[in-house]
């Protein structure tokens, strides 16, 4: 019962693009381990291109490790049991654009398990929880950004996950839909739940995590606590900086 | 088991709903209305056989559309899962993807079952205009069709997990339709072969699904009952070419 909520031990990515004559090797991730402890709201920063979505990928088994292992829970991602465990916010998550909010979510919560008056009751939650109660009569296609970004946590929600993973779940959000998602994102804390989210924005980091890892090239560069960074001049932002430069 | 059924079920319905809100479902539906219609026109041309015509011609007009339709859907749909990402909202959750690409195979079975009995009765009911009724063998031939389709739409599955765009895959697989229904030519070029033409040819004989099979409409004199290993041929077509997606896909990354 006390396994990490993630582990990555020695993880490496190697992408492979096939080319006419041979292939190109590019790898992402090198020799990268870490921990996230179950309750823990763990960030991730990074320039574009330093691992960053790609490390969220091989955390809910849609890439596979070319060396190392990662484990959610205590098994390997790509596990029926440790899938059930995860919900997955992908940067700018796409629904077909013809149909309402609580279809795609019941479609969503059928693929997680749910049936019968349970299913009605986790879409009602998750329609509830991220505010697209007054939307629900309107169509994907009429829906802005936030919405769409509300929709994509909502689905991310709908089974109840003990592991949240988010992908840039701010990304080009106003700051009204950003103080929303920040305060629903705290609930969840505060209810127990583990938190992986990455994102650009330190400042957005800084409120919400109590842990962040800074990736420089695919590799983990500094990691770094909330009392770490409060003490510190000029707070996540120089430490960052400095990672990066 | 019920589980992966539940699952695959809850695909299959969202795969057919959305291929048949595909804006190109509507184009196509209008195409067939016309070229039904058009069927009946010919049938008129014909003079003295003009039943035999336009159920000839109507029965290969319904099956060229929904061949064009299921080909068009089946070669682009997991490409544009990927593209769009939706298949991340998929793949994170605990669905085996081999469910998960029966129940999309499923689903554009059941869009191109619907299509062909939308099409067959309003062919029915054009043919009944004029004064004829329907041949024997007429539920056979779309039963035929179905089960064609059921294998190239396999087969487009399976292309477009290894080709690089939805043209290829549409190409590829219409090359194996049109080479499909003239399999007992290519295995008689096979059996008269010599040296490297035979080499080429042999593995022919195992990629081209003999679609000459499921042509109810040959056997209109007779009463152009499909026979058994019609359906064996079609099913077993179809498993592989499952199988190998599953195989592909299994190890595909995204």
């Amino acid at each position: 019962m006390n396994e990490s909520a993630v582990s990555f031990s020695a993880v490496e990515k190697t992408y492979k693009r096939p080319r006419l004559l041979g292939a190109r090797y590019h790898t992402a991730i090198k020799d990268l381990s870490f921990e996230i402890p179950r309750g823990e709201v763990t960030g991730l920063l990074g320039l574009n291109g330093a691992g960053k979505t790609t490390i969220m990928k091989l955390l809910t088994g849609l890439l596979f490790p070319t060396a190392g292992s990662v484990k959610v829970f205590g098994s390997a991602p790509t596990g029926r049991s440790a899938k059930a465990r995860i919900g997955f916010l992908p940067e700018l998550p796409y629904f077909p654009p013809q149909i309402k909010p609580c279809d795609a979510l019941a479609y969503y919560g059928r693929l997680s398990g749910l049936s019968g008056p349970g299913l009605s009751l986790a879409v009602e939650n998750a329609v509830e929880r991220t505010g697209l109660g007054p939307h629900t009569d309107k169509r994907v296609a009429e829906f802005s950004k936030g919405m769409l970004q509300r929709l994509g946590l909502a689905q991310a929600l709908l089974h109840d996950p003990e592991l949240l993973v988010l992908d840039e779940p701010v990304s080009g959000l106003d700051p009204l839909a950003i103080h929303d998602i920040r305060g629903l994102l705290a609930g969840i804390h505060d209810g127990g739940r583990t938190i992986f989210l990455s994102s650009h924005s330190i400042s957005e980091v800084e409120k919400l995590c109590d842990r962040v890892l800074i990736i420089v090239k695919g590799r983990l560069a500094v990691t770094v606590n909330r009392s770490g960074w409060e003490s510190r001049p000029g707070g996540l932002e120089a430490i960052f900086v400095e990672a990066v430069r | 088991m019920m589980k992966f059924l539940r699952l695959s079920l809850a695909v299959t319905i969202d795969s057919f709903f959305e291929s048949s809100r595909n804006r190109f479902f509507t184009i196509f539906s209008v195409f067939a209305c016309a070229a039904i219609y058009a069927s009946l026109l010919a049938g008129i041309m014909a003079v003295d056989q003009e039943a035999r015509v336009i159920t000839d011609f109507g029965l290969a007009l319904i099956e060229l559309v929904t061949l064009a339709y299921t080909l068009f859907y089946s070669s682009s749909v997991l490409l544009r899962e990927a593209e769009t990402k939706t298949i991340y909202l998929v793949f994170s959750r605990p669905v085996p993807r081999g469910v998960y690409l029966a129940g999309k195979l499923a689903g554009i079975m059941l869009t191109a079952a619907v299509m062909l009995a939308g099409m067959g009765i309003i062919h029915a009911a054009l043919l009944a205009l004029r004064g004829f009724r329907p041949p024997q063998f007429y539920v056979w031939a779309l039963a035929g069709s179905f089960l064609k389709l059921a294998v190239i739409t396999a087969i487009a599955f399976l292309v477009s997990l290894f080709s690089t765009s939805a043209v290829s895959t549409m190409v590829i697989s219409g090359i194996l339709w049109t080479a499909g229904h003239f399999a007992s030519e290519v295995r008689f070029m096979t059996e008269h072969s010599t040296g490297a033409a035979a080499w080429a040819l042999r593995p022919a004989l195992w990629l081209i699904p003999n679609f000459q099979l499921f042509n109810a409409r040959d056997a209109a004199g007779a009463i152009g009952v499909l026979p058994a290993a019609a359906f064996t041929a079609a099913a077993a077509w179809t498993l592989a070419a499952y199988l190998c997606s599953l195989w592909l896909i299994s190890r595909k990354e995204f």
